[in-house]
This record gives C-alpha cells, structure tokens and sequence, in this order.
C-alpha cells in the first residue's frame, strides 16, 4: 500500500555525507517511535495466545500458541453481542454527531444573528464542563425516559459534540460565499444549499470527523459503565472490565478480549488508513 | 425561588414512583401470580466462578417459583451501592441488592431497606434462620433489627507460598502464628528467596476496610466508638504501626496495593492476608506452579485474633407487598442448604449453616476433598463483626480513615501522627 | 488559514461573518430550526445539569427522595479545600499538564520537522504506526501498561532489572507513579500530535522556504524565523488542548491504574471530584468539586484565548 499524501517540499539539498547521517538518523528516530506506539499492542496480542501456565513468560512469542483466552472470553460473556452492540452505538454517534454538527454549523455560517456569540460561547464551554459532573443527573434523566439498558441511552447524550460543531464550522466558513450566493440567487431554499451544495463538498472533514467520533464512542468506558445493567446489552469495554476481578486480573483471557475489543478498530484502521491520514491531513485540523 | 423550585422538582420527579416510607402492609403468603422482581448482584459483574454459581442458584430459583421471574443488575462490588442509589434517586426501586458490610448503616437508615422483623412474620423468620451461625446473622443488623441478611460470607486468611518458605530455610508444616513470626518469616523470604515476604489485602480500592480491620480489633483496637472515631487510639495506631515496622524491616512488601493478587498467583508472594473467598481461584492459579497452604491469621503474642468479615448481605427494597414476598423467597432461597452448597463449593464462600458442612447430602466430600477449607471454618468461633461507619458522610470518613492507614504505613510522616490528623478531620464529619 | 481555536475564539470576537447583510435585523426562524437539534440536546445533557449542579454545591444532599436538601452555604466549598488532598490533587494536575508538554508538543514538533523530507513507503508505514497508540481506549492502555509495567513479572521492569536499573516500582513508589501516568497519557497523543504537525508543516507555502534559502538562511534559521512561526497556530491549538484536557485525558488511567494512589500522588482534580462526589453520592460534595473544576478551566480557557490572539501569526 503506497500512499501519495500531497507533499509540496522539496527536499532540502544536502551534501551527500551529511544526507546519509541524517537519513539514518531520521529513520531511526521514526523506527523509535513507531515501535514505542505499537509494542504494548504485539504484548498484548501475543499474551493473548500463551496458555495460563505460560502467561508470565517473556519470550517474545509463545512456544504454544493457544487460542484457549479467546475460547474463555467468547464463552464466559456475550462478547459477539457486545461487539455487535458497540458497532451499532460507534456508528449512530458518529453520524449524529456529524449530522447535528452540520446542521448546527450551517445555521451559524449562513445567518447572521442577533444571539450568534452567544450560542457559540455556549456550545465551546460546552467541552468544558467535566462528565463527572454531569453524569448522575445524566443518569437519572436517562432512567426517566427509558433509556437505562438500552443502546438508545448511550448514544443519545453524546449526538453533540461541541468539537463536531467547531471542526465543522471552520471548515464551512472557508467556503467560497460566490457559490453559496449564486445558489441562493438561483432561488435554492437553505436546506437544499446545505445538502446538494455544501456538504458534498465538505468530504474530508466529515471524513475525519467521523472517524475520531467512531473512535471516541468505540473505546468510550464510563457512561456504558453506569448504564449497563445486562452484559448482553452492554459494549466491549465493559466486557473488558469483566475480567479485572476482586480475585486479581484473569490477565489471559483480559488479553484476549482487549485484543477482540481493538481489533475489529484496528482492521478498519489499516484498511483505512491511507484516507484516515489524508482526510486528517485535508480537513481543518492543523 | 428558582433555586429552591428546581430542587423541589428534582425531589418531586424522582419521587414519583416511589410509595410512602412507613408502616409496611403485610405480605401474602405465597406467590400466586407472576411477579417480577430486580436483583442486584456483583458477583455477576465479572467473568469468574462466582457469575456461574449465581447463575446456576438463580435458575434453581426459577425454577422452583415458576412464578417469580428475577431481573438481574450485574454491577461491580465497587459501584454497587452507588448504582442502587442512583436507581432510587431515579425513581426505580430495587427490590434485592447485594451489598457490602460496609454500607450497612447507611442502607438501613438512608436507602431504606426494610428490616426483616417489620416485613415477616416472627415465626416464620425464625425458622429460617434457625441454623444459621449467629455471629454472621448479627451482622446484618442496625439497632437488633436485621436489614442485611448474610449471605457471602469470609473472613481474612494467611495464604502462604510453602515453596518460597522452603526456599527461604522455613518450616512450611510450621506457618507464622504471631505478627512477630511474619516478621520473620517475611525477612527470610525477602532475603533468601529473593520475593516478596508479607501483604495484607489491606489497602485496596476493591477490599473494603475488613482486613484492616481484622488486624486493629486483634490488637483490641477499635475503628470507632459510637460517634467518637477511635481509629487513632493507642490500640488501633499500634496495629498499625506494627505493620509501619514491617515495612523498615522488608518483611511488608511494597508492591501495588491494587494487584496484589497478582503477585500472589504469580508465585513472587510469600505470605498473603487476604479473604478465604478467593481460595478458588488461587488454587486454579497455583496448580503445577507452587504449593499453595493456607493458615488462619495472625495474632498480637497471645491476644486472641478478631477475624472480621468480608463478604455482603441480601437486603430487600420492594414495598409492594408482592414483591416482598417475592424478595423474601428469594432471600429464603440463596441462604438455604442448597444454595450455601453451592456457595461454598463453587466460589469458596463460607457456608452459614454449619450442619451442612459434615452432611453427605451437601458439603461432606467437597469439605474432605479441601481439608485446608477448614482453617477457615475454625475462625468463624471468634468472628468479630466489621465495623460500619454512620452519617451522611460515612463514606467519606472511611476514605479518610483508609487513606491516613495507607500513609501511615507506606509514608515517611510518624504514624500517630498521621492517623491522629485524619481522625480528627474525619470527626468533623461524623454525626 | 483558520483553526479551532479561532473558532474557540469567536465568541469573544464575534461577527465576521461572511452571510449576507440581507436578514441582518429581521428575526427568522429558520436558523433556529437549524439550532435546535444541538440547543436542546447541550440543555438537556449538559447545562440543565450544570445549573442544578451549581445549586447543589450550597446544598447537603444525598439525592434520595426522602432525604432533606439542608442549605449549608460554602460548607461543601470549605470542606473540599480543606482537604488534604486538595493540595497535591492541585500540585498533581499542574504536573501532569506541564509532564505532558514534551510528548503532546515538543516531541512531536522536532520530530515532524526532521522527518519532513522523509518521502514514500517509509513516511506511509512509520505515520500509519505512530497513529495507533490513538485508537486504543483509554481502558485498553491503562490494563497493556500495567501489564507491562507489573513489578514482579512486567516486562519492561524485568528489562530493565537486566540493565542494571534495579526494580522500580513504576505504579507502587510515590516518586514514580506520577511521571509513569503522565508517560502512558502522553503514549496516546505523541503520534496524534505528531501527525498534527506534519500535516501544518507540508501545507507551509513552499515559496517561502525557497525564498529564504536563496537569501542564504540556514536550516536552523529557517526553521526558527519560518517554520515555527508558521506552525504556532498548530503549536497554540495543542498546547491549549494540553492545558485544559491534560489532566482529564489522565483520568482514565488514574481510576484504572492506581486510584489516585500510592500516597495520593497521582491524584488530580478531576479524580478528586470523582472520588468524593461521584462514588459517595454525595451531590453537594461532587457538585462544589465539580464547579472549582469546571470554573477553574473556563477561567484558564480565556486566558489561553487571550494569549492565542495575541500570538498566533496567520498566514493569511
């Protein structure tokens, strides 16, 4: 997989000597890092494969692989259901947050009003009020409307994102106003503008939003932790915590299922990736 | 007033769907109608043999009510009052919780749990609870009334590592049985095996206060005296400071107060001071790997030793008469010979009901199969109840306590002192 | 070129906008239509609970129907600052800002400079790599670190016991704990930062650069007079991130991985507020802590706005 990431530098003339100095240091600091940011993954994945008796081994690979941890995990608790839930609740907040961004974002581009600094000011302090303070009576609100134990409930509080609406936002008023205003001349209503003209044209920073708010919803840990009352209807990461017992960590199968609550985030990273990067490198976020 | 009508709304709404506290109607007595009732348990929240046995209880339940369906909230031991409250607060009363010792005070008097005097009649509640050890039965109770029926029960045991004593020049047949032979024992292992020597499971974010408790009652301290907090007293502050001693001498390891568990099944402990209802899970951990024996405590010289408690009671919500009877079926159920069988074999809880310990209908063999479980029995004699803490702020007051006891014995400061501090902020916080 | 944070930054600044002047003082309902998925939604999730919150912090109430709401004043206030604990939660969460500098800016700044003439296969797998540590949950890495970092059998303590460090107890010595929270914190940003500052760095207009250099500049110089100032905006925006989500983004690892302990030294605010509100239930207790909290950052916010408009050089 090759990828071209526009790159408008041209390389710094250097002398040949000083070239390879500094290539070989240059990769060796990239080699650094990226080992740094992946080894406690290849850890994980290979702890995951060592059978209980093995489970304090270093060797860097098991001499018996086993899938034992996964068969444990798959077994013990509903973690198929769990992930099938976690997809479901990633996938709706993401596209709510992207739809309520959009929306939001468009209404503060394309009028300008009386109270407009004041709805900004709220949704930016929005990011700063702390979830620990919110969360009980979050908690209860849920209760009330029926939300407890229910997929419904933990995507519904997180449908806006104060950094969904600003990404969107700033990236909606570098639009070119000729088009928004030759369309509006053509007598097109607001909410034919916003779909037919602009979002299309907004591709890559709906790109990244979407993928951070899929992430962010996929490894989010302490809203499912308070709702969740059935492992069935829960998410991974509450599948995880299953495993950190009163009796100490069953580390194996605790592996095992940090490894199937990533993987599926990982794949779709790997396979992604190249527009993952792009879109993160096109849209606003510098 | 905005301010005093939205906190008359917030009360308003979330009391909507509860019915007056009060005199409580009587229940029927038998179910003939399907009832529903709410369960939550911690023992569920983690994959572990304590899910399985709960289960395997609960469908035995089921299917002995056929019409008592029991809807389970499988919560973690640590969030679980937190979660019950929550759910009164917003307005879904739980009918059965199992909940720790600790809280008990508060759940009798704020939670309002109901007092199982109040809610059946007497004859019926004797013959219960007939045959049921007493010691455990009055643990459960705030002011001689019993809010929390005992229902996972244990108390603090000295796991030990009978390889590392070898390795370290020690009699393994011939375990510590005072503080000063853990010293000792602690030294050796530290110094000739090269592992850890000695940790209590006392300072912990998931262990309560039980252990820790154990240890200052047997020195004949106390952790509070009617309102008066005593943690820092003579007696109370020695027991720490034996630990702070053992500490300096490298016989208390200094390893993470949240994992020592792992160290323990990974073989780098030597002696460990944790509850009896793990031995399960580190005897599956030791197989093939170490020669895992277990001790009862150990005492201050000849003191006697004041095991406490660990473990949770079954406490009832429901104020629909129904429920109640429901509630209390199930109650009936999971303390009954039975389950405790079941309890006991399968998790490594203590069982309740001693008869069944030498009945071949019960525990007989599993008890000869696991002739260490024993140990355990014998300190159910001097079981001393755990001392929960009062007032709106208890949990507070325990943390503070907790924390000075951990500062005490891994800090710099003089023991005393610090726990003198604590006590006297935690004071202003008492009733 | 326009960022977040200039977005951060207009309500302070207001208008400029580039609508028409057409509808200026007519009141249409329209866009308030538009509004109101995102309005009701921040009421219902967030502000309503903070209003109740701020009212609740003068209040001694445990939230149970049947309970009394008695008025206390600051009581909630006083206690809470009187805690031994507030001092080093305060201490702690300055530390874990200032510790996470390095790996959330410094680092990853140098590091997207040097690399930049870096071309092909070997910039699309290392860039694809250092991402990954941001994809993991929070619970994920906290539970990977602790494994790796166990004292007895962790493999990076067996590793470097075996180069003659000794064994140090990275999550049980109170001189540690702290810097080894911040490290696993900063492990999930280095590569998201670092990809930050790639991206800022390749959109520099390299007529610039061209410019400079026939003008005989250094590459030091080149990058101390062009590319830093270029990349301030990018500096700024994750600098600001790290001061006011800093310590939040350590809470994950805090509640897993040592409960504030040992010794209170990793504690922070926001654990403090979780600890003594959320897990007591106490809400006069959690809703004073969590008003210090969330008043303190709005107050730091500000000042960052402040400096960002002061310093930012645009390249407009």
């Amino acid at each position: 997989m090759t990828i071209d990431v526009p790159d408008n530098q041209p390389p710094m003339p250097l002398s040949p000597n000083e070239g390879t100095t500094r290539r070989i240091a240059v990769h060796g600091i990239m080699i650094l890092l990226s080992a740094l940011s992946i080894f406690p993954i290849y850890w994980m994945i290979v702890t995951s494969l060592r059978p209980e008796n093995e489970i304090f081994s270093t060797l860097p690979w098991p001499s018996n692989p086993s899938l034992e941890n996964y068969v444990f995990v798959l077994t013990r608790i509903p973690m198929l259901q769990m992930l099938v839930n976690t997809t479901i609740v990633a996938t709706a907040t993401a596209a709510l947050q992207v739809l309520t961004g959009l929306l939001t974002a468009y209404a503060l581009v394309r009028w300008r009003m009386r109270l407009a600094g004041l709805v900004h000011g709220l949704i930016a302090l929005s990011w700063l009020v702390p979830f620990q303070v919110t969360m009980i009576p979050n908690y209860v609100l849920a209760s009330r409307l029926g939300l407890l134990d229910t997929l419904t409930g933990l995507v519904v509080p997180n449908a806006v994102a104060a950094f969904a609406i600003l990404l969107l936002y700033h990236s909606m008023r570098s639009f070119p106003t000729e088009i928004l205003e030759a369309a509006r001349i053509d007598g097109a209503k607001s909410w034919r503008i916003l779909w037919q003209i602009v979002t299309p044209n907004m591709g890559a920073p709906i790109a990244s939003l979407a993928i951070i708010a899929f992430i962010s919803a996929w490894n989010e840990y302490f809203w499912p932790l308070l709702l969740s009352r059935k492992p069935e209807n829960s998410v991974v990461q509450i599948g995880l915590q299953m495993f950190m017992t009163q009796e100490g960590n069953l580390w194996g199968p605790l592996m095992a299922a940090a490894a199937l609550a990533s993987l599926p985030i990982l794949v779709i990273y790997l396979i992604l990736q190249r527009h993952v990067i792009e879109s993160f490198m096109k849209s606003g976020i510098r | 007033m905005l301010r005093r009508t939205t906190l008359k709304l917030m009360a308003t709404l979330a009391s909507v769907a509860m019915t007056p506290l009060g005199a409580l109607a009587e229940m029927p007595a038998a179910i003939d109608k399907p009832v529903t009732i709410s369960f939550y348990n911690y023992n569920l929240a983690s994959a572990s043999a304590g899910a399985d046995a709960t289960r395997e209880l609960l469908a035995m339940f089921e299917k002995k009510f056929p019409n008592i369906k029991v809807e389970t909230i499988a919560v973690p031991s640590n969030e679980i009052m937190s979660r019950v409250q929550a759910d009164i607060v917003a307005g879904r009363q739980p009918d059965v919780a199992q909940l720790v010792f600790r809280d008990l005070i508060y759940i009798a008097s704020d939670l309002g749990a109901n007092a199982l005097e109040d809610m059946v009649n007497p004859e019926e509640l004797k013959a219960h609870l007939t045959g049921m050890i007493p010691q455990g039965l009055e643990l459960g109770k705030v002011d001689g009334k019993t809010y929390g029926l005992a229902y996972t029960f244990s108390t603090p045991i000295l796991y030990y590592n009978a390889d590392l004593f070898k390795q370290a020049g020690l009699d393994p047949d011939n375990p510590p049985k005072t503080w000063t032979d853990v010293d000792a024992a602690g030294r050796a292992i530290k110094e000739k095996a090269g592992k850890n020597g000695f940790f209590p499971g006392a300072y912990g974010p998931v262990d309560g206060t039980f252990v820790y408790q154990a240890i200052v009652m047997s020195n004949g301290g106390k952790v509070r005296d009617g309102n008066k907090l005593t943690f820092a007293d003579t007696n109370a502050a020695d027991a720490v400071k034996m630990l702070r001693g053992m500490v300096e001498s490298g016989a208390h390891a200094k390893i993470d107060v949240a994992s020592p568990s792992d160290t323990f099944a990974a073989g780098n402990l030597g002696m460990f001071l944790y509850t009896s209802a793990v031995y399960g899970s580190y005897k599956k951990a030791a197989k093939d790997k170490f020669d895992l024996r277990m001790a009862p405590m150990p005492s201050f010289g000849e003191k006697p030793t004041a095991p406490t408690n660990s473990g949770s009671a079954l406490y009832v919500f429901s104020k629909d008469p129904e429920k109640q009877r429901a509630a209390y079926e199930l109650l009936k159920f999971l303390t009954s010979k039975e389950a405790y069988t079941v309890i006991t074999s399968k998790i490594g809880y203590l069982p309740l009901r001693l008869d069944i310990v030498d009945d071949p209908n019960y525990l007989a063999s599993w008890v000869k199969e696991n002739p260490m479980f024993r140990a355990n029995l014998k300190q159910l004699d001097h079981l001393t109840p755990n001392i929960a803490f009062p007032g709106p702020n208890y949990r507070q007051v325990e943390k503070m306590m907790m924390d000075s006891v951990r500062e005490a014995v891994f800090g710099t400061g003089d023991p005393s002192a610090v726990l003198t501090a604590a006590q006297d902020e935690g004071q202003s916080l008492m009733p | 070129m326009t960022d977040i944070q200039a977005d951060l930054a207009r309500p302070l600044a207001l208008a400029r906008s580039p609508a028409t002047e057409r509808e200026q003082n007519v009141f249409t309902v329209l866009p308030w239509l538009y509004l109101a998925p995102a309005l009701i939604l921040l009421m219902m999730w967030t502000y309503v609970p903070l209003v109740q919150a701020f009212q609740l912090s003068f209040y001694q109430w445990n939230m149970l129907p049947t309970a009394p709401q008695r008025y206390v004043g600051l009581t909630n206030y006083q206690r809470l600052l009187a805690l031994p604990e507030m001092r080093a939660a305060l201490w702690n969460t300055l530390f874990y800002i200032l510790g996470l500098f390095p790996m959330s800016v410094v680092i990853p700044l140098f590091v997207a400079i040097w690399t930049q003439d870096l071309t092909g296969r070997a910039r699309t797998v290392y860039r694809a790599l250092i991402f990954v540590p941001m994809i993991v949950a929070p619970v994920v890495a906290a539970v990977l670190w602790r494994w790796l970092l166990n004292e007895d059998q962790g493999l990076v303590t067996l590793g470097l016991e075996q180069l003659g460090f000794g064994r140090i107890g990275f999550l049980t010595d109170p001189k540690y704990a702290l810097a080894t929270l911040t490290w696993i914190t900063g492990w999930k940003l280095i590569g998201f930062s670092t990809l930050l500052f790639s991206a800022a760095n390749a959109g520099i207009n390299p007529s610039y650069i061209e410019a400079a250099r026939i003008d005989g500049a250094t590459r030091w110089g080149i990058i101390r007079d062009l590319r830093l100032p270029l990349l301030s905006p990018t500096i700024l925006l994750l600098s600001m991130m790290t001061i006011l989500f800093g310590a939040q983004w350590s809470f994950a690892y805090i509640n897993v991985l040592t409960n504030g302990g040992p010794l209170k030294s990793t504690t922070n605010i926001f654990y403090l507020l979780w600890e003594y509100g959320f897990q007591t239930l106490s809400a006069g207790w959690s809703s004073a802590a969590g008003m210090i909290a969330f008043a303190g950052f709005a107050v730091i916010a500000a000042g960052c706005l402040w400096l960002m408009k002061r310093f930012a050089v645009y390249d407009n």
